[in-house]
Parts: C-alpha cells; structure tokens; sequence
C-alpha cells in the first residue's frame, strides 16, 4: 500500500478504492500534502495525458476527476493552512442567455482536480454575478461558457466591465464556438479547446 | 386508363399487372402523386411503444421549466407545477389533448408570395444552416468572423440558388453596431433575399426590433401580420428535458401574437442523453411532446414542425457529431414518430463535420440527407455550413444547392402512368434504332435528369485541360457567376430609406462581390 496505489485508483477511477486507500494511507501518517500532490493531483495529469492521447474516452476522464474528488474530500480537514493553499481561485459558468454546460461542468471538474478552488455559478450567469463572486471570493480567473454562437457577445461584456472597473481579474473564455480569435478579439486573457487545456491556461494565469 | 393503343396485347396484360403489383406497393402522397413508401425502422406496435414511453417520462420524471410564463401556463392547463423547483409533471391526458389539437401542415411565408412552401406538400422543404460565427473568406480560402456584408451576399446567392427554398440567416455578424446584433442580421437578409427568411433572436428587445422592421417592409403591421414573412425559430428545450427562459420566452410571445414559429430539439446522445439511440428517440420524442404540449396550451392548432436534431457524440473527445450517420438515423426515427403525430417533420439533417469541400464533406451531407428524404422528412437545414456549423461556404452553399436538387428530383420520383411507359416508343424505335432524334427526347431533355454545375462529366483529358478543377472550385466559380450580377431581389430605393430613416445607423447591407 502505498500513495502509488491511490493514483493507479484514480487512473482506474475507482471513487471506494481512492476513497479506502486515503483514509488508510492517512491513518499509516503519511504526509497528507505527499498524498496530495504524488496520488491525486498527478494522478488527474496523467489522466489528462491519457485523454490528450486518446486512449481515455471523456466519461473516463469524468470518472477519474470524481474519484480525485472524493479523495480530495477526505484530505481537506486535515490539510493544515499553508497546505491548503490552492493553486488559484476559479468563478466559472456559462453566460446569460445559456444553459448549456456539459464543457462547462468537465472543466469546473477538471479545475478542482488539478487544486483549484472552484466556484461554479452554474448556467445563464450575467455579469454582475460573475463579478460580485468574484470580488467576494477574491478570485484569481473567471471563466465563461457559451454553446450558443448568439450568447458568446455576453463574454465580452463581462470583460469590458473588467476593463471599466479596473479589477485585475483574469478572465478565460470556451465552449464549442469560441475561437482563439474571438477570445484575442474580445480581450479574454485565455482560451482553450478542452478540458486539460484550461487547466493547463488556468496554471499558466495563475503562476505567481 | 390513358389512351394506349398498341398491338402487342400481351404486353398490356403484363403492363396492367405490373402496375397492379407496384400500386400495391405505393403509397398516395399529400398532393395525390404516387410516391414510394418511406423507410422505417418500427412496427406500428413500437413506434406506439414509444410514444406511451415518452407519456412516462412526462408523467413521471416530468420537465424542469426555468420560464415563468411557461410555468404559469403549464399551471393553468392541468400539469403539475412546483413554483419553488420549476418541476412540471405532465399527466397523459393533457399531452393527449394538446395531440387532438396538432395540424398536418407548416407554411413558410415569404416576401415574395410565389417563394411561400407549406410543408409536406411542398417536400423536401432546404434551408441552410444557421447562425455561424466565422465565414470562409471567398478570395483567402481563410476563416474569419462573419460581417452583415457576408450575410447580404449569402442572401443574395440563396435567393438566386432554384434548390433552396428558405433562407436561416447563416452567420452572425461580427461588425453589428451596438445594440443593433439582429438587425445586422435580420436587415441584410430581408434586403436581398425574397425567399422565406427565418432565424432567432438572443432576446426579447431584439425580437421586437425585428418584428417592428418586418412591418415596415409590409407596410404596416397588419399588413405584416397577413404575411408575416420572418419566419421564427428557436431552441427553447436544452436536454435533458429542460426549458430556457429566453428562447421559450420569445415562442409564448410569438405564439400568443399567432406569428409563426417552431422549435428544435436538440438531445446528444452520451452527453445530455443515453448513449443509445433508442433512449435518445424516445427523450427527444419527450421533448417535442412537451413543447407541443405547450404550444398547443398556449395556441390550440398553432402549426409546428417536428424538427431535431438529434446526434451521438464522439465520446472519445465529446466532439459534437452533426454530420455522423447516426444523425441521418435519429432524423429518419423521429420522422417516423412524427408521422405517428400526423405534423411535418424534419430539422438539421445534411450538416457536415468537414472544414473544407472535401469527400467527407459530400458524403456526410449526402447520405444523412438521402436517409432522411427516403424516410420521410420535410424540412432540411442542410445549406452552407462547414466544421459543424461553425463557418459558413459559398462553395458548399452551392454544392449544397446541387444536392437539394437531386433530393428533390428522387422525391418526384417516376411519374408513373401508362402512358410513360413509352410503350409505342419502344415498339416504333425497335431492336437496335436510336432515340436520340425523337420529339419525345426533345420533350424531355431538359427536365428528366438533374443538369448539375458542379459535378463534372467530362473526360479525363478535358479536365485536365482545363486545371483540374475540383467540386470546390467549380462552386466557387458558379457563387461567383451569380454574385457578380446585381441584385434585382433587392429593397427598393424607397422602402430602404424609409428603412434607414426609421433605424438610424444600420450597417450597409448591401451585396457586392469582387473575387
């Protein structure tokens, strides 16, 4: 038993399995950041990997986040203060007018997997509540969804306002219509075509 | 029995049983021509199956409803309402009744009354596909982000291209001055293009716009509302079984004023339905039960298609699918559940995954279309799309044009009758003669078979000669043929002043095309 065992199960997205071997691993004294960041979180980048190279199918990918998650969820009461420091604080949602969020619940899923602290707005979000969480929670990235080539015009609204207010919120923009050109055009700070990718943006707009 | 003469009496005997034993086979049409029988893949007994399960899913799973309009009238018409979760549960009886109340026909009005179709009599209904983002820039070969001046040249074309019959707006437009996104849309359209035009729009104030410019055109508003020519397209369910709030706001709307709309349903199986076709007919088939259950609350015999579509994504990246087979199949199922309904059927069928005017391109388009055709289907958003409707063509605009012609010259069919069996003519003809010298060629040479501009038919060697050009090219040629004339469809100088008095600072709008 070993924190390798908890990234074969997440690899293998078995949600009991991640679930039994923390909580195993956690009564064993291992470091809870050592199973952090060795068995879950570097679990999810080979399972992005995976899934870059095709060998993993989207549910699979799904599953693997899930079981991250739930052992995730058995490690956060014991990650002390300076442990718990997240990656980045996410605003995520898909934009008014939308309800489409199937992408955007992959990447709110693929986010937390990577460490992110995640605050999904759900659909249909306008832009003062983008931006009224995003003060609240004092986020790092906003990041916004739209299926509906007639819905992506709402991104660049809650950009400008951005822009106008002078926050120095980064913003991410995706979903099926969205361009690297329109996310250049509207002046989104990000854009990716899948999941793995926004995590890979969402890092790369984080780093300190 | 026509006027037929002929010695050879046997041969009349076995004529008469021939067609006794193919009569048996067909089928009378909507318009009394004989036409085959279309596929199907259900029994009576499962296509029944299926309806009486898409009844327990409304009954018992039920819909949630994020409009409070459509709340408040499922309310009042015997549904199970929650205020508080927007749950609405549909007992039978009301799907059942809003059923009683479903009419046979759909009518797209145009400009120009001689362009109005009505579905199914008018079958194969082409439209082109809608509302992309980019356009294929027709002199860099590159993808851009679409402007009103596209839009006034794709109206132009489709209103010149004999194969389409209604115009949906096909891209957006990315230089739409503030304020004014549909009217940079709605505006180039209905000036250069006397067709049917339909497309949507993101919200309430913008539908009013569009509404107030069509009655402009008319003349005045009730001149517009015995014509009204925008025809009115949304997608107000998302599925799973859920209702929007916006786009199920703009249908109450245009449903309580009596103007014409219809709404698609558009399940992907894997992701937002069962990863199986079977499951996905029958949520899809839920689905439109429930928008027709609300349509006809709101307006007992509001005409309404059943349009989907319908598709299975690629689940190894969840890639959306349009143009895959399965597409072709789901439309060919939910035309036959439609028929069970007695209302038009059909949606976006014909849509391709292709970035260019490739082989994948063509026989995407080409199958899912014939399936659909041959399984019933009225109405197909099929024209001008690339890289699932994401670019808009002129090349596959006009590639597309060919298709619709040769659906519809397969939907015509071979004009049965004694008469064309051209039985004296093979008789006087005889053995070994020819008949490229008769009158009854001569008749008929111009109509018998689809006389294609894209599809080559030369030898190798002319072809050659004259550049290899392939079916993209050639399309490009035949857009750019049509596009360099004027535009005789175009508003009249008056009524686009009164237009551009009345809406100050509207984009161009114009055609103009210089390749």
């Amino acid at each position: 038993m070993s924190v390798q065992d908890i990234y074969d199960a997440v690899v293998e997205f078995d949600i009991d399995k991640v679930v039994t071997l923390v909580n195993a691993e956690v009564a064993n004294g291992t470091d809870v950041s050592e199973i952090l960041s060795h068995g879950l979180i570097a679990a999810m980048d080979e399972v992005g990997q995976r899934y870059s190279e095709g060998e993993f199918f989207v549910p699979e990918m799904l599953m693997a986040a899930k079981a991250m998650k739930a052992g995730l969820e058995v490690l956060k009461p014991l990650l002390s203060q300076g442990e718990n420091e997240k990656k980045g604080t996410i605003i995520i949602g898909t934009v008014k007018g939308d309800l489409h969020d199937i992408g955007k619940n992959l990447v709110s899923m693929m986010m937390e997997g990577a460490g992110f602290e995640v605050y999904d707005l759900g659909v249909d979000v306008d832009t003062e509540k983008f931006l009224a969480t995003a003060k609240e929670k004092n986020a790092d990235v906003i990041c916004m969804s739209a299926l509906l080539t007639t819905t992506m015009p709402f991104m660049e609204v809650t950009v400008k306002a951005i822009r106008e207010q002078g926050l120095s919120f980064k913003t991410m923009v995706g979903g099926a219509p969205v361009s690297e050109d329109f996310a250049q055009k509207i002046g989104a700070d990000g854009w990716s075509t899948d999941a793995p990718g926004a995590v890979e943006t969402a890092r790369r707009l984080t780093a300190k | 029995m026509p006027k037929w003469q002929n010695p050879y009496n046997g041969l009349q005997d076995f004529a008469s049983k021939v067609s006794l034993k193919r009569r048996i086979k067909l089928v009378q049409d909507e318009k009394g021509d004989f036409t085959v029988e279309f596929t199907k893949y259900f029994s009576q007994s499962e296509v029944e199956r299926i309806h009486e399960a898409s009844l327990e899913i409304l009954e018992n799973v039920g819909m949630l409803v994020r409009n409070e309009k459509a709340l408040a009238i499922f309310a009042k018409n015997g549904c199970q309402v929650d205020m508080e979760t927007m749950m609405v549960k549909f007992p039978r009886e009301v799907v059942e009744k809003a059923r009683k109340t479903f009419v046979p026909t759909y009518t797209f009005t145009a400009q120009d009354p001689k362009f109005d179709v009505t579905m199914p009599g008018d079958r194969p209904i082409v439209v082109t596909g809608s509302s992309a983002p980019n356009i294929i820039d027709p002199k860099t070969g590159e993808e851009r982000r679409a402007t009103s001046d596209d839009i006034a040249n794709i109206a132009y074309l489709i209103n010149e291209l004999p194969g389409f019959d209604v115009f949906s707006i096909s891209t957006l437009a990315e230089d739409a001055p503030e304020g004014q996104f549909s009217m940079s849309r709605f505006y180039p359209a209905l000036k250069n293009c006397k067709k049917p035009v339909r497309s949507n729009t993101p919200n309430m104030n913008d539908l009013k716009t569009v509404l107030e410019l069509g009655a402009l055109i008319a003349g005045s508003e009730e001149e517009y509302r015995k014509r009204p020519f925008i025809n009115h397209h949304y997608c107000p369910v998302v599925s799973p079984l859920t209702f929007d709030v916006e786009s199920t706001e703009a249908v109450i709307y245009l449903l309580e004023q009596g103007l014409p709309v219809y709404g698609t349903i558009v399940p992907n199986a894997g992701m937002t339905s069962p990863l199986s076709l079977m499951g996905t007919l029958t949520l899809g088939n839920a689905e439109f039960l429930g928008l027709a259950t609300l349509t006809q609350m709101i307006r007992p015999g509001a005409p309404m298609i059943y349009a989907v579509l319908s598709t299975v994504a690629d689940m190894r990246t969840g890639a959306y699918a349009p143009g895959a087979i399965e597409t072709g199949m789901m439309q060919m199922a939910h035309t036959e559940m439609a028929r069970f309904y007695n209302v038009p059927s059909g949606g976006y069928i014909g849509l391709t995954n292709a970035h260019s005017n490739d082989a994948q391109s063509g026989y995407e388009t080409g199958m899912n279309t014939t399936a659909a055709l041959l399984a019933g289907a009225d109405l197909f958003n099929m024209g001008g799309l690339l890289g699932s409707l994401m670019a808009f063509d002129f090349a596959k605009a006009v590639i597309d044009n060919e298709i619709a012609l040769m659906l519809k010259r397969m939907k015509k069919g071979y004009e049965y009758s004694e008469e064309n069996l051209c039985l004296d003519l093979i008789a006087k003809v005889g053995p070994g003669g020819s008949y490229m010298d008769l009158d009854h060629t001569m008749k008929n040479m111009r109509t018998i078979a689809v006389l294609p501009k894209v599809a080559t038919r030369e030898m190798r060697r002319r072809w050659e000669d004259q550049g290899k050009p392939d079916a993209h090219s050639r399309a490009m040629k035949e857009a750019s043929k049509i596009l360099s004339k004027p535009n005789k469809a175009r508003f009249s100088e008056e009524l686009d002043a009164k237009i551009r008095d009345h809406f100050k600072g509207l984009v161009a709008g114009d055609a103009k095309w210089s390749l």
